[in-house]
């Protein structure tokens, strides 16, 4: 495989506390790759250490072939020809725009004002503001200028440390899709390290999610979210429904009735998982409700406009389970006290077993 | 943190109030504008209270200074009595008409070459003029002959003063005027290239003692004060008077006299009296401040050389013009 | 603000409805407003009166004194003073300042306490005790050497405060654009220091020129040893003046220099995620060298003055105590430092709060009057006073109002920046929260913003405290009869070369300026944040 960067048993601790134990991860070259985990997991930490701003205590960081870091032995970050966006963007406050997006290009180069035309196009930025501070910039502007900036050694790989984090929320998607689109078009690999999963799972080709200093889970965001390894890592990617079943010959028995799951190796009592998007309602007259299908009783609906959040209250058999949250469309939402009919789109996915 | 108004007040008052009790006149006593070194002062003051129980309240500063500002604040200044080092501030005061003429008997206690012809002030005290040299730099033979010869290109880089004292602004005072302003000002051209600034006669001396710098022009008393205590700054070196009428030779009187503005002017005219009496001249005999005594019949401390023998020039005290000096030391480029 | 939100609710029902305040508000506004006014133009006086004095002498005599080749002796002094010893500071407070922030120097806390404690000895004792130690030590290169030993550590609080809050993730995006660390260093560390670097230049400059008591005991002629030998020769004469003058007209170039070439960017961080710590570089095998730094600077600038004080007083004994002599100093000195710096805070309080609530353009002429008197030097305020006091206001004339007055002028600049940083903290919202429960608006600015304001209002008192402990000039021009502060009978004796008489009043001043100086030290590691 054709792998650019390779990491191997990267270890890192401070004093007592350990931030990474032994991770092994590649990133294919070309390719977009995010490392997802809540605060305290260590993805910056490793960010840290492929930008060369950390020492691995042991494990070897390798791109493109060239060993980066052998346990403590490490190349400098400035030898290393990796771009760095940090957090907020982190541009020289005494520089302008065009001095901090030409920072790290030389003063006797041909062509400089050229290239930094180019870079502020990439990057879909007016030329006009090439003579402003950074603090006249708003702050999805300033990013996009910390990106250009990086941009101009031509890296081999880029690195973001949660670079969409201190932007507004609406802009947050649009500046994700232009970034993505700008690296991959310029051919260039790319790490984000997020605790947004959201934004991991739609900017990256490869999700690794870090969890306690471990990379518990990598692979697709598509696999990531269907196939999650266990339940810690499936809610953290999104809301869950997990529910206790026996399993067999690629059906589950549970609150819901029989449902098909998505391996048929196991059998016996397992913890299955569906995603809110997985039920679906169907209102029907209260008289037809048998122990044939599942049914239940709406007892509260959140309206969010588009979609709304019903809590519906299993009936029959199942009524002990807790209310389930349900995602439906907000046309033909079912009404407080209504029966409805509840049904499974596509398979479950069973947890490994504990 | 409870700062509550009134205490703070309360806290500033209490520490303030004092210092202000400390600026008013105490009742009953006189203020004296001091020039003179304060522990010779001190010591008059002292046995003058004891004496006649009369408080004395000191301000210390140098001639000019304190002159000046008498000078300045007219009918109006605090002071009662001022002594002076040197002559010049003396003769300052007097032209502004703010002496009062003193008590007959106390200008009977002093001989009449140590007074001003007009009565308005006495000699209290007196110092000579020396050249200070460290042995071991300067043998005899090489002494300057006259003070003159300190500003000839010869002496360049070897003696040392300190011009902005008033001490030596009476020496230049008195060179003034026995030669005349355009000797004066070629004097002053030629020590401003040959000689190094101190501030201070004691330092000086010690900057002599240290071989700095081989000679000094400074007042004879500081010699015999050093090698009366532990002689540290003084053990390498010899006074060399320069006798024969020379402007070097110069003798300058200390002064005092009561102020017309004097709110108890008979008190002050008692401790002048006192100064230039029997009491305050043996505390020079006796004491530490190693200056000369001026009283009639008063021999100085037997240390030193006897004024007789000091062949200084004659000058008339009330002459000496401190104006003029500081305004040919500015001319030089020394002030 | 949880207290405050709950507190409105359960009381609106029962409040009557909050006054309509309109007419109040604009009253109290003036009535601060008139009261900077009254300070700011006071504090104009000691200019004016220079100009004054130049204006009656007559451009004849004026430009004869002042235009003469002792003033252009005095000129060359001062300017190789001021540019030697100002970029000596900078270069050895950026080197102690990287080596305790930015490194793993064993004992970096020591030596960057180490740092600042030299501000606890006041600059004639510098010159007092490398006399002592070398006698024949004199002109420029003393100078030199004592004024940067003395004066160093008023550019390293602000650049070591400055590189504490720097953002170390631009420095990391500088090494990933290829920049080895040296190169790091001076395109972006050096840059984001220029702030701090030009407001401790300016400081230290305006030190340099007002500074006395260094200069004469080793023998380097400045303006300002030159104004104090004409009023001893001339007292208040207009050759004095017109020095001042001159002097006068050199602070404000510095102040104009400092101001032009400031520049106007800011300097904050950009963005709104909170700075890390930055890492520490390992120094290796560097580490002895870069010891020697802080070491040897501790060594002269606080060792040699210990070393010569306990010299002294070993030698002298008890003789050298007199303690009726120094009781009285001592008690004297505190009595006016704490006067001093409770009026100058006091007569700050309207400026710093227009400067805070209210800013617009006349409050800020007025805070530039208040900063430019305050870099004159003190004999030139001392000057001024003793003046306008023995012709216009007589009875206050050799009182310890003038001598208060005196170091109020000085000192208001001290007192305003730690005030207006005090009152920043209290927004005005909190006034407006406590006026919503209930209180009246006076009640409100009591209990609310004076309280927030107290610890910088202090730590304030307690720099002017500092400062006036230790100065000499004004307090040896105005003092009043029988009135020793322990600077000046230090002074006193010490120009009697009684070196060993003077050691015991050099000795408790050092002792009375540590607590203060600690309190220095604490507030610089505080407003990093740290």
């Amino acid at each position: 495989m054709n792998q650019l960067l390779e990491i191997s048993a990267v270890r890192k601790s401070y004093g007592p506390v350990n931030v990474l134990g032994g991770i092994d991860l590649g990133v294919a070259a070309g390719s977009r790759t995010a490392i997802v985990g809540p605060s305290g997991s260590g993805k910056t930490t490793l960010l840290r250490i492929i930008a060369g701003f950390e020492v691995p205590d042991a494990g070897t960081v390798t791109l493109g072939g060239e060993r980066l870091a052998n346990g403590p032995d490490a190349v400098p970050a400035h030898k290393r020809g990796i771009g760095f966006v940090p957090q907020d963007g982190a541009l020289f406050p005494h520089l302008n725009v065009a001095d901090n997006v030409g920072f790290g290009l030389a003063r006797s180069l041909p062509g400089r004002a050229e290239r930094i035309a180019e870079l502020m196009d990439m990057v879909a930025l007016d030329t006009t503001m090439l003579q402003r501070r950074p603090h006249e910039l708003s702050g999805g502007q300033q990013q996009r200028v910390a990106l250009a900036r990086a941009l101009a050694q031509r890296p081999r790989l880029m690195l973001l440390d949660e670079p969409f984090s201190a932007l507004d929320t609406g802009l947050r998607a649009a500046t994700r899709k232009a970034v993505a689109q700008l690296l991959t078009s310029a051919g260039i690999t790319t790490i984000l390290v997020t605790h947004d999963q959201s934004e991991a799972l739609s900017f990256a080709d490869q999700v690794a999610v870090m969890r306690a200093g471990q990379l518990v889970q990598v692979g697709t965001p598509m696999a990531l979210y269907l196939r999650p390894r266990d339940a810690a890592t499936a809610s953290f990617l999104g809301d869950t429904i997990v529910l206790p079943a026996q399993v067999g010959a690629g059906w589950a028995d549970c609150a819901l009735g029989r449902i098909a799951v998505n391996q048929a190796e196991r059998s016996g009592a397992a913890q299955i998982m569906l995603r809110p998007e997985q039920l679906q309602l169907a209102e029907v007259p209260v008289e037809s409700v048998d122990s044939a299908a599942c049914f239940g009783e709406v007892t509260d609906i959140d309206f969010g406009g588009p979609v709304c959040v019903v809590s519906v209250r299993l009936l029959g058999a199942a009524s002990a389970t807790a209310p389930l949250q349900v995602r439906s469309p907000g046309v033909h939402v079912p009404p407080v006290g209504a029966t409805v009919r509840v049904a499974v789109a596509g398979s479950a996915h069973v947890f490994e077993a504990a | 943190m409870r700062f509550s108004l009134p205490a703070i007040a309360v806290a500033v008052g209490a520490l303030v109030a004092p210092l202000f009790a400390l600026a008013q006149s105490p009742a009953g006593g006189i203020v004296v504008y001091n020039a003179q070194h304060t522990t010779l002062t001190q010591a008059w003051a002292d046995g003058f209270t004891k004496e006649t129980g009369i408080k004395v309240t000191l301000r210390n500063g140098g001639d000019t200074e304190l002159g000046n500002q008498i000078v300045q604040e007219g009918a109006a200044s605090p002071a009662d009595v001022f002594l002076t080092e040197n002559s010049p501030a003396m003769v300052l005061v007097d032209n502004a008409k703010l002496f009062a003429p003193l008590d007959p008997a106390t200008l009977a206690e002093v001989p009449a070459n140590f007074q001003p012809a007009h009565g308005r002030w006495t000699g209290i005290a007196a110092r000579s003029t020396v050249f200070v040299y460290n042995k071991s730099k300067l043998t005899s033979a090489q002494l300057p002959k006259s003070m003159l010869d300190l500003a000839e290109p010869s002496w360049k880089g070897r003696w040392a003063a300190s011009p902005s004292g008033a001490d030596f602004q009476a020496v230049v005072s008195a060179l003034l005027e026995l030669k005349g302003e355009a000797v004066t000002a070629a004097w002053l051209k030629g020590m401003k290239s040959n000689f190094t600034a101190y501030k201070g006669n004691s330092t000086v001396m010690k900057a002599v003692n240290a071989g700095e710098v081989e000679g000094g022009l400074i007042y004879h008393y500081y010699y015999f004060g050093d090698q009366a205590k532990t002689g540290e700054n003084s053990k390498n070196v010899d006074l060399h008077y320069f006798r024969n009428q020379d402007p070097g030779a110069f003798v300058s009187l200390s002064g005092g006299g009561v102020l017309a503005s004097s709110k108890q002017p008979a008190q002050a005219q008692a401790f002048v009296k006192w100064i230039a009496g029997k009491g305050g001249q043996e505390v020079l005999r006796t004491g530490n401040a190693y200056e000369y005594a001026v009283g009639k019949g008063e021999a100085s401390n037997t240390r030193l050389v006897p004024l007789a023998d000091l062949q200084a020039p004659k000058v008339e005290p009330s002459k000496l013009n401190s104006n003029k000096v500081t305004e040919l030391m500015m001319q030089a480029g020394l002030l | 603000m949880q207290a405050v939100s709950s507190g409105a609710v359960i009381a609106a029902p029962v409040l009557p409805p909050v006054n309509r305040a309109r007419p109040r508000r604009a009253w109290s506004f003036s009535w601060v407003a008139a009261a900077a006014l009254l300070v700011s133009l006071f504090a104009l006086l000691p200019l004016g009166f220079v100009l004054w004095v130049g204006w009656q002498t007559g451009w004849e005599v004026a430009s004869a004194m002042i235009f003469r080749p002792r003033v252009g002796e005095l000129l060359v002094n001062t300017a190789w003073l001021v540019a030697l010893v100002v970029p000596l500071c900078t270069v050895l407070a950026i080197a102690l300042a990287w080596l305790t922030e930015r490194s793993d120097l064993p004992g970096a806390r020591w030596w960057s306490w180490l740092a600042v404690a030299p501000l606890a000895v006041p600059a004639f004792v510098h010159s007092y005790a490398w006399i002592s130690l070398t006698p024949g030590l004199h002109g420029l290169f003393a100078g030199v050497l004592v004024s940067v030993l003395a004066y160093f550590p008023f550019m390293y609080l602000p650049i070591s405060a400055a590189l504490r809050r720097l953002d170390p993730a631009i420095e990391d995006t500088a090494a990933s654009l290829g920049l080895g660390p040296w190169q790091v260093f001076r395109r972006v560390v050096l840059p984001q220091l220029r702030l701090p670097v030009w407001g401790g230049a300016l400081l230290v400059g305006l030190h340099l020129l007002a500074e006395y008591g260094l200069y004469v005991m080793i023998r380097f002629d400045t303006f300002t040893t030159a104004i104090v030998d004409q009023f001893q020769s001339s007292y208040n004469g207009p050759a004095a003046n017109m020095l001042a003058g001159v002097l006068v007209g050199c602070c404000f170039a510095l102040l104009a220099v400092e101001a032009g070439t400031r520049g106007d960017e800011r300097y904050a961080r950009v963005g709104t995620g909170a700075a890390r710590e930055a890492a520490r570089r390992a120094l290796g095998k560097w580490t002895p060298l870069c010891i020697a730094l802080p070491l040897v600077t501790a060594l002269l600038s606080l060792g040699v003055p210990l070393v010569t004080l306990t010299r002294w007083l070993v030698s002298g004994g008890a003789a050298v105590w007199p303690m009726r002599y120094i009781g009285p100093a001592i008690w004297q000195t505190i009595a006016l430092a704490l006067a001093g710096a409770l009026l100058t805070t006091l007569v700050a309080l309207p400026m710093a709060w227009l400067s805070i609530r209210a800013p617009g353009r006349l409050q800020r002429m007025l805070e530039a009057c208040n900063y430019m008197v305050g870099s004159l030097p003190g004999v030139v305020i001392a000057l001024a006073l003793v003046t306008v006091t023995v012709r216009v206001a007589l009875p206050l004339y050799q009182t310890v109002v003038t001598v208060l007055l005196a170091y109020m002028l000085m000192f208001l600049p001290r007192a305003l920046v730690s005030l207006r940083a005090g009152i920043a903290q209290a927004p005005v919202e909190l006034e407006h929260a406590a006026r919503s429960l209930g209180h009246s608006p006076l009640r409100a600015v009591w209990g609310v913003t004076l309280r927030l304001t107290a610890p910088a209002a202090a730590a304030g008192v307690a720099m002017v405290s500092l400062g006036i402990a230790n100065e000499l000039t004004a307090t040896l021009l105005l003092a009043p009869n029988g009135t020793q502060t322990l600077a000046t009978a230090f002074w006193a004796l010490s120009s009697e070369i009684d070196y060993a008489g003077a050691a015991p009043y050099a000795l408790i001043m050092v002792l009375l300026s540590l607590p203060m100086t600690w309190l220095l030290y604490l507030q610089s590691k505080k407003t990093a944040g740290r």
